[in-house]
């Protein structure tokens, strides 16, 4: 099968500073790969450059390829916008917008010219049942989304991404701010998500990459170090650096 | 050195592991020593020493446990206390053995051998070593050391071959030796399991310094 993504010797710099040199890695359909690595080692410059997010800061430059299906990402010409309709994302932190619940899952599809009101209705609440979240919000949907908990803000940011019916889903360690419970429902629908939508998770929690993905990367000064089946790579990885890592014993 | 505490864990570990396989060796040599010499007092301390043995085994599981609960292990460390919790059930088995022995002894109490026992002993003395060897390639994190070990396996089932032979033909010609006759029989199918449990042993060596099971046994 073919890959969904496949990136081929990818480079950025920040200015002059190389934050990924050279990476060559293939993300699978309906898998759930988890980007794991010390600080600063680029697997958030490699997930940001997957949306061409990393692009909207000033002094970035990439080389190399990011192949979605057959359209090359990087190419001047294709747009933006519809990238990130194809590879959505859920960031650190929930940001809801000030909106109420219902208006943040039909933001995407507004935008996209879905004005049919029962259509709309239709996608938000098949959205945020995707989410999980559905059976906490029904009957309140016109309230603010600042209103709800920190992990239902996260589910619900997570509705939004896939009221847009992405193919891709990045989420950059989605689970950093929230406690263990929210946490667990959030590994739990990334479980569920699994299969229909590729995901790509960048986590500094390990257990939480072994937990929910089918497959991870382990980063280091911006190479990719090595990736593999998670089973494989946390009982018994190949390279010594990973192993370093994984028993806690990496002195950087 | 960062996690200090666990790597000082998986030493104490290591310790406790091989004290527990220092008694399983002793009890071996004592149980085979009791039936060669016709020792029923060494024999009831080996039957009544394989308790100790038993809380050795819960000891250390118990360490373990608390070590993959707390500690949460990856990668060689995990590899180092599942291997662990795997040997140590093959020590406990083999120390079982060792008290089945010492059973046999008590039974053959009172009767005179019917041959005298030249390969039991030789045997014996192959698979306790064979038990050393399986924790010394353990403790070295070795190969090489584990596969010199394995190999040992084959010159304690040629022994085991011979020593079934002739105890089936004195059997044949000497109806009346055949309790005794099949009792070492026994003694020497124990001997053979436990130089089999110091090869598991050896393939959990393997695979806790390569990550891959290899299945040595046939």
């Amino acid at each position: 099968m073919e890959p969904k993504l496949r990136v081929e010797n990818l480079s950025v710099w920040y200015q002059r500073q190389p934050a990924l040199k050279h990476v060559t890695l293939s993300v699978e359909e309906g898998e759930v790969l988890a980007l794991i690595g010390p600080s600063g080692c680029g697997k958030s410059t490699f997930l940001r450059t997957l949306n061409r997010l990393s692009e909207e800061q000033v002094g970035v430059r990439v080389t190399g390829s990011i192949l979605l299906g057959d359209l090359d990402i990087h190419q001047p010409q294709v747009d933006v916008t519809q990238i990130r309709r194809r590879i959505g994302m859920v960031f650190q932190a929930p940001n809801p917008f000030p909106f109420s619940i219902f208006d943040n899952v039909a933001y995407g599809p507004r935008l996209q010219g879905a004005a049919d009101p029962a259509a709309l209705r239709k996608i938000v609440e098949q959205s945020l049942r995707q989410a999980a979240l559905w059976d906490e919000v029904r009957g309140k949907l016109r309230r603010p989304a600042l209103a709800l908990s920190g992990g239902q803000q996260q589910r619900l940011c997570i509705a939004r991404a896939l009221a847009v019916n992405p193919e891709v889903l990045l989420m950059d360690e989605p689970t950093a701010s929230l406690d263990p419970l929210s946490t667990a429902k959030i590994e739990e629908l990334v479980g569920a998500l699994r299969g229909q939508y590729t995901i790509v998770m960048v986590t500094h929690n390990l257990r939480q990459a072994a937990r929910v993905s089918d497959r991870t990367a382990f980063f280091l000064d911006g190479t990719l170090v090595e990736v593999g089946p998670t089973r494989q790579i946390f009982t018994a990885p190949q390279d010594s650096r990973t192993e370093q890592y994984l028993t806690g014993r990496f002195e950087s | 050195m960062i996690r200090q505490y666990l790597s000082d864990q998986l030493v104490e570990l290591e310790q406790e592991l091989l004290r527990m396989g220092a008694v399983v060796e002793d009890q071996l040599r004592a149980a085979v020593r009791a039936l060669t010499e016709k020792n029923s007092a060494l024999a009831r301390e080996v039957i009544q020493e394989d308790d100790r043995v038993d809380q050795m085994e819960m000891d250390i599981e118990r360490r373990c446990l608390t070590l993959l609960a707390l500690q949460q292990p990856l990668a060689s460390d995990l590899r180092i206390i599942s291997t662990a919790l795997k040997i140590i059930t093959d020590l406990e088995r083999m120390a079982d053995h060792a008290a089945d022995i010492a059973k046999v002894t008590l039974r053959l109490e009172n009767e005179a051998f019917i041959k005298p026992l030249v390969d039991i002993p030789e045997m014996a003395r192959l698979a306790s070593s064979m038990v050393r060897l399986a924790l010394n390639a353990y403790v070295h994190r070795s190969i090489d050391e584990a596969y010199t070990m394995i190999r040992l396996d084959d010159d304690v089932d040629h022994l085991y071959a011979a020593i079934f032979r002739d105890l089936i033909e004195l059997i044949r010609d000497r109806p009346d030796a055949a309790g005794q006759g099949t009792h070492l029989l026994f003694v020497a199918n124990y001997i053979e399991r436990v130089a089999d449990h110091a090869t598991n042993i050896g393939e959990w060596v393997i695979f806790m310094v390569t990550g891959e099971r290899k299945e040595m046994n046939d």
